[in-house]
């Protein structure tokens, strides 16, 4: 087997894998520069920013089940919910996540001992806490109640300071955002090993490359609009007052020219962890590599292009048609997507692990996603459903049926090389089960009450649609109860889920060639790449599965090597 | 990577079977799913309506097949392709089809192209303008809506000449009359943030953008052409609702379209008697008041139940000539009211904020309103409360005299027929049109 190589110094790491301990928890606490701390710090974070907008979307499904105000004191209070709840969700949770994992996994994949800026990276992650009390403390303060796309005039001229503070939060963590794609992107161009080409690099990678290039040309956009609305706000600028010669709609272009391409920031990562997770647990080759790979590029060149397709009842009309254009094109990339993994997944081995069922599920929520942003294109047909509660199913169906499935994928995908234990299958396979059911029933309803002519943002509506908004509430619970199962898992896992070893998926990519956790420095010595990260099936790879099994075995290798 | 491609033929028969056979069943599923389409849509009460759901049901067809194709390949996937336990063994090492790759790139494509000339022909004539619009008694009418936090007012600026010759303009509050065949074209203009028209049954929706006042403002469009829906009764009433996000208030407003049976009964059962009342105004102050007070949005943020307001923003109206005389030492009830439409920052009732307008005198103000509609504004608040404060019996003289003490304005009780409806909130909105808005509200 000449063309297996496995990493060099794999004759001491039999000892070198018990002797790798899991970093102290104290570690988390404070500031590191290892890539793999850094990974861990962003996805407790997030998750915990996760559980905050996941309690207030309870409380708006609370004061959603009446059709009358009970919950809150007021609208402007409900407002203030489900604007944080939106803020918190993009700016806290999904985008901060998949750097977490993006953080932890991708150098790993690339073979590298750490990011190319580990101490920009450290920086990046350490600015998300002030930023989020930041965020945060608006609440108390006179709160941000126009929505997290806090449309001008409303947002300048009848909010209070509670806005000045979201939109300096909002700063900070676009900064954060920056500066971890600037990483990315140089830590996947420049620090594979030799053997690695662009197009041998795993579809996460791919994924994580696309999408940190969105963020770093798209986020200026957001800080350029956000501080065109604090001059508003507190300078005395008028970009936004019509009265002082500003244009309401020069907010929504510059905002939704960063805030389309940032849908594609939170879901294409997801994409990327998918092309992994089912090849894997599939035992197959993803389906036409190439194309999953460069669908990622032509997704976010495409997403460009878009951004109008929110203002389809403010534009002027003869504006509209070309958006609607451009946005029905995102469809035919996003495809070669789905079939690609159907591809992917027909005629394997699926083994049926919680990762695999949340990628299963992802697919099975995101094509609904797909199909009604499609609908939402079609322009005559947005004109009807545009900013009621059919957008928020569409959206919630890419965001939390793609972005959140892909989330957990990873998380019991990766918890093993984490952490060096397993996660409880079982437990995993009841999440799941929620979660599905939970999320399916809680916005499926929401397309027809949005049809019949429920706007979204209301904090009132009318007696007619209580049924349908009790059946939302009531799924929307159990799957906010799911949440726990999950937290439980970990913790339980952490502490005693069963030892995983090196390679528990007998997976193909470099992070697998290494001990879980992996050393400091991530590999003993410069690891060699597999010639093919999905080539499953032939005798090269079982072999190479079958070498790394006997390296980071405890107790020596000669008996399986012999095999 | 070199794709080495193992020698699995290129697409394999029972993978065309198994899809042919899904693609047959999903258009069967989908048309039988299509049947329940109306349980899921507002009555079609427009001819756009019509255009816009045709173009549902074919993206419904369209997706549900996408929708069964793919969960159905997941359902044959799970089903048929476990590992079975034990079974550490790869699958097939294939990795790839270009040719089913350009077909499921190409097909996509195809259908895209499709739906956007279908969606392109619906919306161009949807969106066209009319010929003949908003006809009423044989001539084109204006008629404008005006949003503010939280309430649609609807303004027809009619053909019909007041006694002075100038146009008389019809306030019918949040509801929008029309009937059916009736090409409307609406103009539609915003006080203060973003707001958004939107008709359900009628399948429009237009955002309000607020633009300089100094230019005419930013007015906006929106058509649509009511149509007969079987089995309804006439008048039918459709809901009008705020889709923008805009405040406190936003689920609250909403408003009503009226569809008349046909021209003659909207003139008979609306207009006509609008006209009416607008050149017989009755003299009695209070009945006065009641008609002005409902011309301004005070609805959108106070109680009373006299008029079956409920809004909660502001303070509650109910009984409110009980309460006003003994806010303010020294002052009197018709003085409390008067100071309290007028400059309403001047009093804040514990447990409210600063939230209401300034109305006033001044004609170049969003919020115009003549101190003859004030005079008959308290006079029709006086009258709401078991024991007045106001001197209910000497109305005429009491109110003027608190207009004068707290303003310094004399006040025209002659009921003079200019000032009938000179009240019109959106004038200084205008801009562009003042030739017609200046002309009825000197």
């Amino acid at each position: 087997m000449a063309t297996i190589a496995v990493p060099l110094g794999a004759q001491e790491q039999g000892q070198a894998a018990e002797a790798v301990q899991r970093p102290a928890l104290s570690e988390y606490l404070r500031w590191s520069v290892d890539h793999k701390i850094i990974g861990v710090q962003y996805g407790v974070a997030s998750f915990l920013f996760f559980l905050i907008g996941g309690a207030m979307a309870m409380g708006i499904r609370l004061e959603l089940w009446t059709p009358d105000l009970d919950l809150m004191v007021s609208g402007a209070a409900y407002n203030s919910l489900f604007t944080f709840h939106g803020t918190i969700m993009i700016f806290l949770f999904i985008i901060p996540m998949w750097a977490a994992v993006g953080n932890f996994v991708v150098p790993l994949q690339l073979g590298a001992k750490d990011m190319a800026f580990p101490w920009l990276n450290a920086f990046a992650f350490w600015l998300i806490p002030p930023a989020a009390v930041v965020v945060l403390l608006g609440y108390f303060v006179s709160p941000a109640e126009a929505g997290w796309t806090s449309y001008p005039p409303l947002s300048t001229l009848f909010s209070g300071d509670g806005q000045t503070l979201w939109a300096l939060g909002a700063h900070l963590l676009g900064i954060s955002s920056i500066m971890g794609s600037i990483n990315f992107i140089v830590t996947i161009l420049n620090m594979r090993p030799p053997q690695m080409t662009l197009w041998r690099m795993p579809l996460l990678c791919w994924a994580v490359l696309a999408t940190s290039i969105i963020a770093v040309m798209a986020t200026p956009f957001l800080a350029g609009a956000l501080t065109l609305l604090l001059l508003d706000r507190v300078a005395g600028t008028t970009f936004f007052d019509a009265a002082g010669g500003g244009d309401v709609l020069l907010w929504q272009n510059i905002f939704w020219f960063y805030s389309h391409p940032a849908v594609y920031i939170m879901v294409l990562p997801g994409m990327g962890v998918l092309s992994e997770v089912l090849s894997v647990h599939s035992r197959k080759p993803v389906f036409g590599y190439r194309m999953v790979g460069l669908s990622s590029m032509g997704i976010a060149f495409v997403g460009f292009t878009v951004w109008a397709h929110h203002m389809f009842t403010s534009l002027q009309p003869e504006l509209r048609i070309p958006f609607m254009i451009t946005t029905m094109i995102i469809a035919v990339p996003t495809g070669i997507k789905m079939f690609s993994w159907l591809g992917t997944i027909w005629g394997g081995k699926i083994h049926f692990t919680s990762a695999m069922l949340f990628g299963l599920g992802f697919m099975s929520m995101f094509v609904i996603g797909g199909i009604t942003g499609v609908m939402l294109a079609a322009l005559p047909f947005d004109i009807h459903v545009h900013d009621t509660y059919f957008v928020v199913s569409h959206f919630h169906f890419v965001l939390f049926g793609g972005s959140v499935f892909a989330i957990y994928a990873a998380l019991y995908h990766w918890f093993p090389k984490v952490t060096g234990r397993m996660m409880n299958e079982r437990l995993g396979r009841i999440h799941f089960a929620f979660t599905y059911f939970g999320f399916l029933f809680t916005f499926f309803p929401m397309h027809i009450v949005g049809m019949l002519g429920m706007p979204r943002r209301v904090a009132v509506y009318v007696p007619e649609f209580q049924p349908w908004n009790q059946l939302i509430s009531f799924s929307a619970f159990v799957l906010g109860f799911s949440t726990f199962i999950v937290i439980y898992n970990v913790i339980k896992s952490y502490y005693h889920g069963p030892i995983a070893g090196a390679n528990p998926w007998r997976a193909l990519t470099l992070e697998w060639a290494t001990t879980s956790p992996p050393p400091v420095t991530n590999f003993v010595d410069d690891p060699i790449p597999f010639e093919d990260p999905y080539g499953y099936g032939t005798e090269a790879a079982a072999a190479y599965v079958e070498a790394v099994e006997a390296a980071f075995s405890p107790g020596g290798s000669a008996a399986r090597t012999e095999r | 990577m070199d794709n080495s491609r193992s020698n699995i033929p290129s697409i394999s028969p029972a993978a065309v079977v198994v899809t042919a056979v899904f693609l047959l069943v999903s258009i069967i599923g989908v048309n039988w799913f299509t049947t329940f389409v109306p349980l899921v849509l507002p009555p079609q009460a427009s001819a756009e309506s019509k255009s816009v759901d045709e173009l549902f049901y074919i993206l419904m067809i369209i997706g549900g097949v996408v929708f069964f194709l793919i969960q159905g390949m997941l359902l044959i996937s799970v089903l048929f392709f476990r590992a079975r336990d034990g079974d550490l063994g790869d699958g097939p090492t294939y990795h790839g089809n270009p040719l089913l790759e350009i077909v499921w790139t190409i097909i996509p494509a195809l259908v895209i192209v499709f739906l956007a000339v279908v969606s392109y022909n619906i919306w161009t004539q949807n969106s066209e303008p009319k010929a003949a619009v908003n006809m009423i008694d044989g001539e084109e009418t204006k008629i404008k809506v005006t949003g503010a936090r939280y309430a649609w007012t609807h303004t027809y600026e009619t053909n019909r000449l007041d006694a002075d010759g100038d146009p008389i303009v019809i306030n019918s509050g949040d509801k929008l009359h029309t009937y059916i065949g009736q090409n409307v074209d609406l103009e539609l203009r915003t006080q203060d943030v973003i707001h958004s028209y939107w008709v359900p049954a009628m399948r429009v929706k237009q955002d309000l953008l607020p633009g300089n006042p100094d230019f005419g403002g930013r007015p906006t469009d929106i058509r649509f052409t009511p149509i007969r829906v079987e089995g309804a009764a006439y008048p039918a009433e459709y809901p009008i609702v705020c889709a923008e996000l805009c405040g406190d208030g936003h689920g609250r407003m909403r408003g009503t379209v009226v569809v008349h049976e046909d021209e003659s009964q909207f003139l008979a059962q609306f207009f006509e008697p609008a006209i009416y009342a607008i050149l017989n105004p009755p003299a009695d102050p209070v009945l006065r008041g009641e008609i002005v007070i409902q011309e301004y949005i005070c609805n959108s943020c106070h109680t009373l139940d006299s008029l079956e307001w409920s809004s909660r923003t502001g303070p509650s109206l109910n009984g409110i000539a009980e309460r006003a005389g003994e806010r303010v030492a020294g002052q009197s009830a018709e003085e409390y009211i008067a100071i309290s439409v007028w400059n309403a920052p001047a009093f804040v009732v514990p447990g409210y904020t600063e939230q209401m307008a300034v109305f006033g005198p001044d004609q170049t103000d969003a919020n115009h309103m003549t101190a003859e509609e004030l005079y008959s504004i308290v006079a029709f608040l006086c009258t709401q409360g078991e024991q007045s404060d106001c001197d209910l019996e000497n109305l005429t003289e009491a109110i003027p005299q608190a207009i004068k003490t707290a303003f310094g304005l004399e006040v025209d009780i002659s009921f003079g027929q200019d000032d009938a409806e000179a009240s019109q909130p959106e004038a200084a909105a205008d801009g562009s049109d003042e030739s017609e808005a200046d002309s009825e509200s000197d």
